[in-house]
């Protein structure tokens, strides 16, 4: 299918923009995830926010009389439900022996335990709309009405928002810990604030992409982002914008090539990973490797040149006696 | 060579991918003596230590002890690391820990018979914890903690022990008694060498210094080593007042 | 054997088998890096069902193993490299891996019938499905055995190797200075965990597996202050918390290890109640013991790597 034929379909068209959107959010705000070393709790989040989609759902079909299936219920519950999970996380540490992996680990597994026992229970029931609910877990894309695009496209855009606001202090926050609270910011506040973009950069995705695989959407871009960059400001939007692009390309090949749009997304964005620590020019993976092993040699012949010229003598008889094979020091002290 | 040596650096540099920690130490450390790596934060005292153990990989040069290669004689050098780097949440009792000290000797499928539980009693005994044997290690102060960790190179039975701070958090108790077994393994004609961080007591504590700052400033019978010039040089420090407060 | 005995079994030895290396994973602080295994194995199965026709297969369980050690060792290289922070290796590495393995079992790859449902969190019954039957009486499920020969590996490895995970989970530093080779220990328990996650994969699928492995060690870990204990008490809990959520999935018709999961939540938050307990009784009685130790400060505890 060329891109032509793509875009003049309207479902694609939708698609398209929706995952868009979703990388976008994603990439700019997963920046600060990556920076504060927690990449990890997003995956918490999204999985801990399945029995939340649920909950949402059952309160829209059964309180509401609504239909269950519209997209801020579904932002809400699994914000709510996530942001409970990854405390219930939090606080284990506090409280336990319990370290921080095993204390994520738990809170991710008896959430979405429990979120399975739930959507067996809807499913089993007599509920509307109860059919598109599996796809929470892998999304689909095709799925997507315009309604839903714009719900994600408001709470992201407010997101993005606050983020903008707040820059200073999360730029703060991110880079300089301690250093907040000595200016007087609510350290806490900015956390909590921070904390809250994070988790809806997280759940956005529900829909279209499932909750299983978005961590790769708050990690990766940031990842292949900080390989090119070096200013907090420079990263985000390059973050963002790598969300976007690889987001819109998965999207365009999962439907050519008729496989499921999240994971295509995934393996579109480790690709621009990939290419990104392997090629970028400060910080290519090669290239580094290959300058540290130069300079290491350099300072290695640097040192060895000093012990030749200041005290070749008892390196010479160092080497004589017995010392470690394998270094290959001690034939250069004698020379 | 008079003296017999029981730990020799040789042009021993340790970099941390390219930053260089350690340049060119060559370290004689005699048999039968206490001595002391002294030297400012970010020195490279601990990582001299690791890298004689062969724990971080030296960029150049080469450690020996009692003149041979570590992997001949590893059964007579024992090391206590920090006692801050471990989890001491660890399900765990104090003799356990010590327990660990005669791991070394056993090797694969042997497991610990009556001489290793005897060399773990005395290990405690000699430290004078062995009344928390059966303790979980979580519920030691700071000073059991050093203690449970100096039992367990004792269980070794090492004519040379390596130790990283021992005095590290801990209390005068704990510290006499550490520095008691420390002067008794001296008495055996056995050696050891610790990081420390306290330049007063070194003169209390040490018959030997070594003060390091990336480079061996200077080493040898604290008498003649561990002159006013030499720390000033090693602290970099040019002030009177800053010298003296270094020392006391 | 009927059915459901047997795939109540399946559901007991599988969940004994996870929770035996679980308490060294816990202690090793390694929780999340199952997770990525649990997700990586996936495209390893799906490669294995295609040229072994058999799920049941040893050479397929022990090669797909080895997708988990790409995550272990790819994250270490990663870590290695400086350019990444924190903990995003690993999750980097295991959504591409997972999503290679959706992606192929969607598009039918080398015919291999895992319904997506399923590769999240397992299908017990099918995996239970072939019957090992000898001159017409059942035997229970063959995969059982499959399950009875991972367990039978779990305890010889963490029997024969008891001192050396031990001395190398509590102090690395140790453990080398003495000559055990720390890195080579790491590298042989993360292929074994593999090894057990991906035959465990059937039963619980890439997510819940982690909930096997992890929450009934993290339970005795709470409860036990001894190793051995810690060991025992995981083995006995894992045991019994499925049998427990068999029956809680059986009522719900749902998959069992959801069940399972849940369950052992439950029994989680009874031993964090316990110990809660426990501590505020012993601090009534003895209102000037310190609480555990590990909260004492080290003040100059802070710099690790050199000095």
């Amino acid at each position: 299918m060329s891109p032509l034929e793509f875009f003049a379909d309207h479902t694609y068209r939708i698609v398209f923009a929706g995952t868009v959107v979703i990388g976008l959010v994603a990439g700019a705000l997963g920046s600060f995830a990556y920076l504060r070393k927690q990449s990890l709790i997003s995956d918490v989040i999204s999985h801990a926010a399945l029995p939340g989609t649920l909950i949402a759902f059952l309160t829209a079909v059964v309180v509401l009389g609504t239909d269950g299936r519209s997209m801020l219920g579904l932002i809400l519950g699994a914000v709510v439900v996530g942001t409970l999970a990854v405390l219930a996380a939090n606080g284990l540490t506090q409280a336990t022996k319990i370290r921080i992996d095993t204390a994520m680990a738990i809170s991710l597994t008896v959430f979405f335990g429990a979120g399975m026992l739930l959507l067996r229970v809807i499913s089993n029931g007599d509920y509307p709309g109860k059919g598109g609910i599996a796809d929470y877990l892998f999304g689909n894309a095709s799925v997507i009405t315009v309604a839903d695009l714009v719900t994600s496209a408001v709470v992201g855009g407010l997101a993005l928002l606050v983020m903008g606001v707040f820059w200073k202090e999360f730029a703060l926050r991110t880079f300089d810990p301690a250093h907040t609270s000595a200016l007087g910011f609510r350290a806490s506040a900015v956390d909590a604030l921070m904390f809250i973009t994070i988790v809806i950069a997280t759940v956005i995705g529900v829909k279209a992409v499932g909750l299983v695989l978005m961590v790769a959407f708050v990690i990766t871009p940031p990842a292949a982002a900080r390989q090119w960059t070096s200013t907090l400001r420079s990263m985000v939007a390059l973050s963002a914008a790598i969300g976007a692009v690889g987001s819109g390309t998965g999207a365009y090949l999962s439907i050519v090539l008729g496989v499921p749009t999240g994971p295509a997304i995934v393996l579109t964005l480790f690709g621009i990973f990939a290419v990104s620590i392997a090629a970028s020019p400060r910080r290519s993976v090669i290239m580094r490797g290959l300058a540290r092993a130069r300079a290491r040699a350099a300072l290695r012949r640097e040192l060895l040149a000093e012990t030749g010229a200041t005290s070749g003598g008892s390196v010479a008889s160092a080497g004589a006696g017995g010392s470690v094979p394998g270094t290959r020091s001690d034939g250069v002290g004698q020379s | 060579m008079s003296t017999p040596t029981a730990a020799r650096t040789r042009s021993l540099s340790v970099a941390y991918r390219s930053t260089p920690v350690l340049r060119n130490v060559d370290l004689d450390v005699p048999e039968g003596v206490v001595l002391g790596i002294v030297g400012p934060n970010g020195a490279g005292k601990s990582t001299l230590l690791k890298a004689m153990l062969g724990l971080v990989r030296p960029l150049t040069g080469t450690s020996e002890f009692f003149g041979r290669p570590l992997s001949q004689v590893r059964q007579r050098v024992a090391y206590m690391p920090q006692s801050a780097s471990v989890d001491w949440d660890f399900p765990a009792t104090v003799s356990g820990v010590v327990g660990m000290g005669t791991y070394g000797r056993l090797g694969w499928l042997r497991r610990p018979g009556r001489t290793e539980h005897e060399a773990t009693l005395r290990a405690l005994e000699h430290v004078g914890i062995a009344d928390l044997a059966e303790r979980q290690i979580g519920e030691l102060s700071g000073g059991q903690r050093q203690r449970t960790f100096l039992a367990r190179a004792l269980a070794q039975h090492p004519d040379l022990l390596l130790m990283d701070e021992p005095f590290q958090g801990v209390d005068a108790r704990s510290q006499q008694a550490i520095v008691a077994v420390l002067h008794a393994m001296r008495s055996q004609g056995r050696t050891v060498v610790l990081v420390h961080h306290d330049l007063a007591t070194v003169r209390d504590y040490c018959d030997h210094v070594a003060l390091l700052n990336e480079r061996l400033v200077a080493a040898g019978p604290v008498g003649e080593a561990f002159t006013r010039e030499n720390v000033r040089t090693t602290y970099d420090v040019t002030d009177t007042d800053a010298l003296a407060d270094l020392l006391t | 054997m009927s059915f459901a005995v047997g795939v109540l079994l399946l559901a007991i030895v599988t969940a004994m088998a996870c929770a035996l290396p679980g308490v060294f994973v816990v202690l090793r602080r390694s929780s999340m890096l199952v997770d990525a295994i649990g997700h990586a194995v996936l495209p390893g199965i799906v490669i294995g069902y295609a040229l072994t026709r058999d799920l049941g297969s040893p050479l397929l369980i022990l090669g797909a193993a080895l997708a988990g050690l790409v995550v272990v060792l790819g994250a270490e290289w990663l870590g290695r490299t400086g350019l990444l922070t924190g903990d995003s290796p690993q999750g980097l590495i295991f959504p591409a891996l997972f999503a290679a393995g959706v992606i192929a079992v969607t598009l039918n790859f080398g015919n291999v019938h895992l319904d997506t449902h399923a590769v999240l969190v397992g299908d017990l019954n099918l995996a239970a499905f072939e019957q090992w039957i000898v001159g017409g009486v059942s035997f229970g499920p063959t995969y059982l055995y499959v399950m009875l020969a991972v367990l039978a590996g779990n305890i010889a490895f963490i029997a024969i190797m008891y001192r050396h995970l031990t001395v190398t989970t509590f102090d690395p530093g140790f453990a080398s200075s003495i000559g055990i080779r720390t890195g080579a220990v790491q590298t042989a328990f993360m292929f074994l965990v593999s090894v057990t996650v991906t035959a465990a994969f059937h039963a619980s699928g890439a997510i819940l597996v982690l909930a096997l492995v992890v929450v009934p060690a993290a339970t005795a870990h709470l409860l036990s202050r001894r190793l051995p204990a810690t060991l025992l008490l995981a083995v006995v809990i894992a045991a019994g918390g499925a049998a427990a959520g068999f029956g809680l999935a059986y009522v719900l018709d749902a998959a069992t290890s959801a069940g399972m999961a849940v369950f052992y939540g439950l029994l989680f938050a009874v031993a964090l109640a316990i110990v809660k307990v426990r501590e505020r009784r012993r601090h009534r009685q003895r209102p000037t013991v310190a609480g555990p130790s590990s909260q004492l400060p080290h003040p100059h505890g802070l710099h690790p790597h050199r000095g």
